[in-house]
């Protein structure tokens, strides 16, 4: 691994040398990847607009300087279509921002994946899965864009398993990772749109998180949310340590979830998705009784413990609500932050087309 | 690894404790920084499940080698 990031060039003979390479340069995710060749990797920053050397962000800690050509060079490796690049593009700015903390996610013994959600009309346009198998196999926009990240994290960012990324388990969201909206088959507000942007932008959300946890539940709307609170106030989640819920008087030493929600839209005509986020925010929480059970609070359990609780989530608003998944069963989803607001928050960055 | 580095850079005598199972990686940063020689304290791994008498009897055994680092010489 270079110390500082720089680029190295080299030359091969043929295709499946070239794959080879890269794993001996220590490139690759484990899969093979596409060759990063000069004339793919500019066809990619022409498809954005962008020259190589311009800067996408940085990652002080381990001085590295993350360029448009280097997030190029892994998008292609990705195996990405030269038009998937400028989604790669606005998801690597976005874990760049400061307020993201890459640094930390990237390296945790906890073990995040960056899941990325993708929202408005580049979903269609890029046919980014956001329905049936959300999370799964067989769409190359969502596998290749999520895929994208973990190699810039690898290759641009030194997040490099056993190195500086030191996971004990992580989960298989680390190897890609990316989801879309369904939001013209919902009333809901878009998540880009709760976080700023306008409809008609394209708007990609960053965010740090463990695997996500399906959730089964009948079909009626009261009884899906009582599900999803039961699985988000788990114990054993980063979001119910003593890192985030050991000093609950500042909302900054708590997480955010991501909720993701499939289904029919109908059923859910009658709530909005600011009904849904403040039903789930009263019933994310947990007895100050078992968090010292399980001493996440210090001191043994008193007198009315049992009845004095304590919220996972610091506000409504924490709840990355996400209409996806398919239509056939009333299936969500819950995925709880790497860490406490403090130590990484989600950033949506719009996606910028030449 | 990181602050002690920039501590040590800055002027400001620093002596970074890190448990062994960190070492590739405290080694690593190290280089990262121009710093391959920078004078990290090893220490046994874990350190999360110790009682607070543990940490203290551990921070005793470490104390000599924290005051040869912070005068400038080796642990």
């Amino acid at each position: 691994m270079p110390d500082t990031g720089e680029t190295t060039t080299v030359r091969w003979a043929d295709p499946l040398e070239a794959i080879e390479r890269c794993y001996d340069l220590g490139w690759t995710d484990g899969l093979p990847v596409a060759p990063p060749t000069q004339q793919r990797v500019a066809q990619f920053l022409a498809c954005a607009g962008r020259e190589a050397s311009e800067e996408v962000g940085q990652l002080p800690e381990r001085r590295r300087r993350v360029t448009a050509g280097k997030v190029a060079a892994n998008a292609v490796m990705a195996g990405c279509l030269p038009e998937h690049f400028p989604v790669v593009l606005a998801a690597a700015e976005a874990m760049l921002d400061p307020v993201f903390n890459l640094v930390g996610p990237s390296s945790s013994l906890g073990g995040a994946a960056i899941l990325v959600i993708v929202n408005g009309p580049v979903v269609q346009q890029l046919n980014i899965n956001c329905r049936a198998n959300l999370f799964g196999p067989g769409n190359r926009a969502n596998a290749t864009i999520g895929r994208a990240v973990r190699l810039i994290l690898m290759n641009a960012c030194a997040a490099i398993p056993g190195l500086f990324d030191r996971s004990v388990i992580g989960h298989p969201g680390k190897y890609s990772y990316c989801i879309a909206e369904a939001e013209t088959e919902t009333h809901w507000t878009p998540l880009h749109v709760d976080r700023g942007f306008a409809p008609g932008q394209s708007a990609v959300t960053v965010f740090a998180a463990e695997g996500p946890r399906q959730v089964r539940a009948t079909g009626h709307p009261e009884a899906i949310l009582y599900s999803i609170a039961d699985v988000a106030s788990s114990l054993g989640t980063s979001m119910s340590t003593s890192g985030s819920v050991g000093d609950s008087a500042a909302g900054l030493r708590q997480g955010q979830i991501v909720v993701t929600i499939a289904g029919n839209s109908g059923l859910w005509r009658d709530w909005s998705k600011d009904d849904v986020r403040r039903y789930l925010h009263q019933r994310i929480r947990r007895s100050v009784a078992d968090l010292k059970t399980a001493r996440v609070l210090p001191g043994p359990v008193a007198a009315g413990d049992n009845e004095r609780y304590v919220s996972l989530v610091p506000q409504p608003e924490d709840i990355l609500l996400v209409f996806a998944g398919g239509e056939e069963a009333n299936m969500s989803s819950v995925i709880p932050s790497w860490g406490p607001k403090v130590g990484s928050t989600a950033v949506t960055k719009e996606v910028r087309l030449p | 690894m990181h602050d002690g580095i920039h501590a040590e850079k800055a002027g400001v005598p620093s002596a970074t404790i890190c448990t062994d199972r960190f070492v590739p990686t405290a080694t690593a940063m190290a280089r990262m920084w121009g710093a391959a020689d920078y004078p990290t304290i090893f220490t046994q791994h874990p350190v999360e499940n110790l009682t607070r008498q543990q940490v203290r009897q551990r921070a005793e055994e470490l104390a000599s080698q924290v005051a040869r680092v912070l005068t400038g010489g080796l642990p």
